[in-house]
This record gives C-alpha cells, structure tokens and sequence, in this order.
C-alpha cells in the first residue's frame, strides 16, 4: 500500500463522521477504541432519521403506507445483511439486538435442546466472555463439558491442540474469528473442516472481522456466525445471527411473543417461518434499517480496500509502537507487509497501570481502552490484570498513530523513574 | 502534554506510594480479611486487618492486590491512617472519603495527607479506582470474624 492511498481512504471517509472533528482536553481527539465500538457515518445517522421522520410505523402488520415502508426497509436490511455476509438465504439472517444475544439464541435454542451430559465444547482461552458464558450455563443445563484451545508460543490460536480435542464427543466447536484482545485472525475456514469430520457444529464470532473484512458464511462453511452493528459503523441495539438455513429450521424457538407466531390459540401456537421465528417482539427496526445503511456504506468504500487500508496503518502502529522499549504487545506479530493480524494493539507498559495509561492519553486526546476488555480468562492465561488497547478502523490515520505514540512516550516518562 | 489536572490527580506522593507502598502485606495475626474487586477493570485488592484486645480497635491494615496508581496508593494512605482507629471512626473515615470523592469534603489536620486524593474527584471514572479499598475496609470491618464473600465497588 502507497502512502497515497492511504491519504485517500481516510481523507474520504473522515468528513462522513462528524463526531470526529472535535477536540478532547483542547487537542483534537483521537478515537483508537475502535474493538469497542466504532463511530457512525452520516448516511447511518440519515437512514434513522429518515426512518423516524417520514416512515416510523410497526413492520409486518397493518397494511397502511407507513408500516408497508418500514417493513420493507427492515426487511430491506436483511437483504443488505445477507448480501454483505455472502448468505444463500435471506432467510439465514436473524436480526438481534448484539452478538450476545444471537449466541444466546443458539445456546438456548439449539444447544439446550441437543447437547447430552458427557456432550464436548471446545471453546478457545481467548474467547469474549459473550462466547464463554453462555456456554458455561448450557454445560451446567445439560452436563457437557467445555474445553478449551490453548495459545501457541506466538498467542495465537493452537490449531494441533485444537485437533487433539476433537472426537466423537464433540457437538459445537465456538471460536472467535479475530481476537478483539490478541488481534490474531483465527483459522476458521480449517476449523469449520476439522470440526465438521467429527460431526461438530461451528459457531463464528466475527465481531471484530465483518467490520474489517469480507466475509463469505458459504466459503467458511461455518454453522452459525454472529455479529454485532455497532462495531461496523451501525448504531448499539442491533446486531445478527447468521444460521445454516437447515440448522436453524430444526430449532426451536428462542423466546416467544409476538411476530414470531404463525397461528396462537389460548393453550398452543405454531411459530412464524425463518427468519421471524426467532425474533418475538417488536423488533430494533430503525437500528436494523441503520444496519443496512452501514453495510451499504461499508460495501461502497470496499470491504478489501478496507482490510487492505487496515493492514497498511497495522504495519505503521507496529513499526511506531517498536520504538518504545517498554512495551509488551500481545498476539502475534504482523507480517513484513502488515497483514495477517488486526488492526489493534494490546499491550503493558512496564509497569505504568493501563487505567494510569488510559486517563493520561486521554488528556492528550487519544482514547484507547484499558482493563480486560471482557476477556477475563485470556489476562488470567497470559498472566496480565489487565491491559491497554488501541484499536483501528479505516478512518484512522498514520499522523494519529504519530499522536497515540507520542503520548504514550509522554505518560511512560511521566511515571518516569519509578520503575527503571 | 500534562496539564494542571493531571499533577493533581498523580500528585508526588501518590506516585511515591505507589512505588513505594508502606503497608503491603499481611497483619500477624489476620483477625480481618476481605477481598475487593473492580469488575470494570479487573482490579482487585486483599486487605487483613489487625484488631487489638478489645476486638474495636484496629492496630494494624495490610493490602495485597494488583491495581492502578490510584488504587494501589489510596490503600497504601488508607493503611497508615487507621492505625489506632476504634471501627466507629474507620467507618466514619470512609464515608469521609467518599464524600471527599464527589469534591464536597475533606480530611481535618490529622489526616490531611489523605487530601492528596482530592484531585480524583475532578476524574469521575477514576474514583471507584480510588474508593475500592475504602468498600473494602468497610466490608472488613462490618463483617463478622469470618471473612465474607468478594466486595465489589460496582
């Protein structure tokens, strides 16, 4: 990647979000808290505001103008959705209100309903606790057990480990797809092949690789895979569960309500088709047609010319950040050209506390975030309370970079001497 | 880069204490101990108190535990000012602090080294770093010999 292009993705899409043009503690602010959550464009503001200006009404029922546009425009984002991720079927695409929620959905509904004591998980040390939880609860419901893949000498997913869990007993493999902690991008593609030798479904979290890269459900061949909107530019509240269409027919529901019915009598009911089956409730419309402005957003810029943007300032962060001696950085090394890794950086800093770090950044503009970035048993594994973290999306810079860095060397000299 | 702000949020003698804490360890004997813990950050501190004869007075506060600056330096103060407090004034000493943390009180001569955690409260998502070993006295002290359950400041 040419420093040109650089300039030109970011200098393009910075004017679209607003939020940034502002300054913190009088320096201009730099967002690197982007494995948090990422700011909105705004055509994403636009789409809610259009929404609720002119066509705010309840979806899939009534058969006046209003709800014959919103329920086209939610179901409209399901199309957008289901394009984005390379679904075969509209139908395959759950709207939820976050990730958390459609693992939950999968765990309740699926697992609950299959899972035999002595049953396996294999789950990974690095997981969200979004993707460790969950599990926990089904195996105290149902009697399987978990296990667990351990790191590799480079913190990053020990795909032979995995191997060796692998047998019979193993019915769901739930793995992230890139670590929101380490930033390593896990092999999911093999994963999905191993585990499905043994007859084992997958479950995907990608929520920090749909905002980053394409992805393609039919290539992995994954089970299921999860996401949440407001880490691709999409606002909180909405998120997705993408299911074989198959699986998700042969489960059942998940809560019950209202649109998730197709016929119900005082004592019984029968369910709606996929995908209303698993969404009872009014649903999260103007944040699920917000959804669909995002990837629309996100698909006009390019999916690859984001990811390839990303691996360029990965590469310029990793270079900058080698400057400072101090630094633990977790995960594995990006590559000579900046791939092969995500765009954030975990990382301790001698013995400089990341809230420490965190607030004196902070002074300086730049946000990042400190603690254990919900990744409790990773910090446990590698050994850290807890760790500070700058994370990138496209619309950052390498002069951003350039201000992270500086003040990083700032607060490190700033606790100067107290532990050299 | 640092402002005015952040000198009086890591003021000299926090920094010190910090690096250097007076009171980390463990009482001989433990007649209290208590854990606290941070969710948000991970944080986490383990206090033991020692109580002389009449069992209401402490002669003796140790921490233990992995945390920030401020965390780490306000149970390092915290220790050294209750040495010889009766309960009824350790439990008054924490409500003092807390209320010192929403900016609307402090600590009269004797204590007035605790003041130098004033600049905390101009930092509101900084002040359950420097209130959880105060929760965790205060969960030390009201319960009963044995110790109890994990304390959290959410």
């Amino acid at each position: 990647m040419t420093i040109i292009q650089e300039k030109t993705l970011s200098a393009r899409t910075r004017p679209d979000f607003p939020i940034l043009n502002q300054t913190i503690h009088g320096q201009p602010l730099v967002y690197l808290d982007n494995a948090a959550t990422s700011q909105k464009p705004i055509a994403v503001l636009e789409a809610l505001r259009q929404y609720y200006e002119h066509d705010n009404a309840n979806v899939h029922r009534g058969v006046h103008t209003l709800s014959s546009r919103a329920t086209d425009a939610y179901e409209g984002a399901r199309d957008q959705v289901a394009a984005f991720v390379k679904a075969a079927s509209r139908q395959e695409i759950v709207f939820t209100r976050n990730a958390s929620e459609a693992i939950n959905l999968v765990a309740y509904s699926w697992a609950l309903s299959t899972l035999k004591p002595g049953d396996e998980i294999v789950l990974s040390v690095m997981e969200h606790h979004s993707n460790l939880v969950p599990w926990q609860m089904m195996a105290q419901r149902t009697g399987a057990v978990l296990q667990h893949v351990e790191l590799t000498e480079t913190e990053e997913f020990d795909f032979e480990q995995f191997k060796s869990l692998l047998s019979e007993k193993t019915k769901l493999v739930a793995v992230v797809h890139v670590s929101n902690t380490l930033g390593c991008i896990n092999p999911v593609k093999e994963i999905c092949v191993e585990a499905h030798k043994v007859g084992a479904r997958v479950l995907i979290d990608a929520c920090q690789s749909v905002p980053h890269m394409a992805i393609d459900v039919q290539e992995l061949d994954c089970d299921w895979l999860v996401a949440s909107g407001h880490k691709m530019c999409a606002p909180t509240g909405i998120g997705f569960l993408y299911g074989k269409l198959d699986l998700l027919r042969s489960q059942p529901p998940f809560m019950g309500g209202g649109e998730m019915i197709a016929d119900v009598f005082l004592d019984h009911s029968t369910y709606a088709d996929l995908p209303h089956k698993f969404e009872a409730g009014t649903p999260a419309i103007g944040e699920a047609i917000a959804l669909g402005a995002a990837v629309e957003y996100l698909s006009k810029i390019g999916m690859d010319q984001i990811h390839a943007y990303e691996e360029d300032l990965t590469r310029y962060l990793f270079r900058q950040l080698a400057t400072i001696p101090e630094l633990r950085i977790y995960g594995p090394k990006p590559n000579a050209d900046g791939s092969g890794r995500a765009a954030l950086a975990s990382f301790t800093a001698g013995g400089v506390h990341p809230h420490d770090l965190s607030t004196i950044l902070d002074q300086a503009g730049v946000a990042i975030r400190a603690g254990h970035h919900c990744t409790q048993p990773l910090h446990r594994y590698l050994k850290a309370q807890s760790t500070a973290r700058a994370s990138l999306y496209f619309y950052n810079t390498r002069e951003e970079i350039d201000v992270f860095v500086a003040a990083l060397k700032d607060a490190i000299e700033f606790f100067g001497g107290l532990f050299g | 880069m640092t402002t005015g702000n952040l000198r009086d949020l890591y003021q000299q003698v926090i920094l010190e204490r910090y690096k250097k804490p007076k009171f980390r360890g463990v009482t001989a004997p433990v007649h209290r101990h208590q854990r606290g813990h941070n969710p948000s950050c991970g944080d986490t501190i383990e206090l033991t108190v020692q109580l002389d004869g009449t069992g209401d007075r402490i002669e003796e506060v140790r921490f233990e535990g992995e945390g920030c600056a401020i965390a780490m330096a306000s149970a390092d103060l915290m220790a050294e000012a209750m040495r010889g407090k009766t309960t009824a004034e350790a439990l008054d000493m924490v409500q003092r602090f807390q209320t010192m943390m929403q900016g609307k009180a402090e600590f009269s001569t004797e204590h007035r080294k605790l003041n130098v955690m004033q600049g905390v409260s101009q930092f509101p998502v900084r002040i359950k770093c420097a209130t959880l070993t105060w929760h965790t006295l205060k969960a030390a002290l009201e319960a009963s010999t044995q110790p109890t359950e994990f304390v959290s400041n959410e």
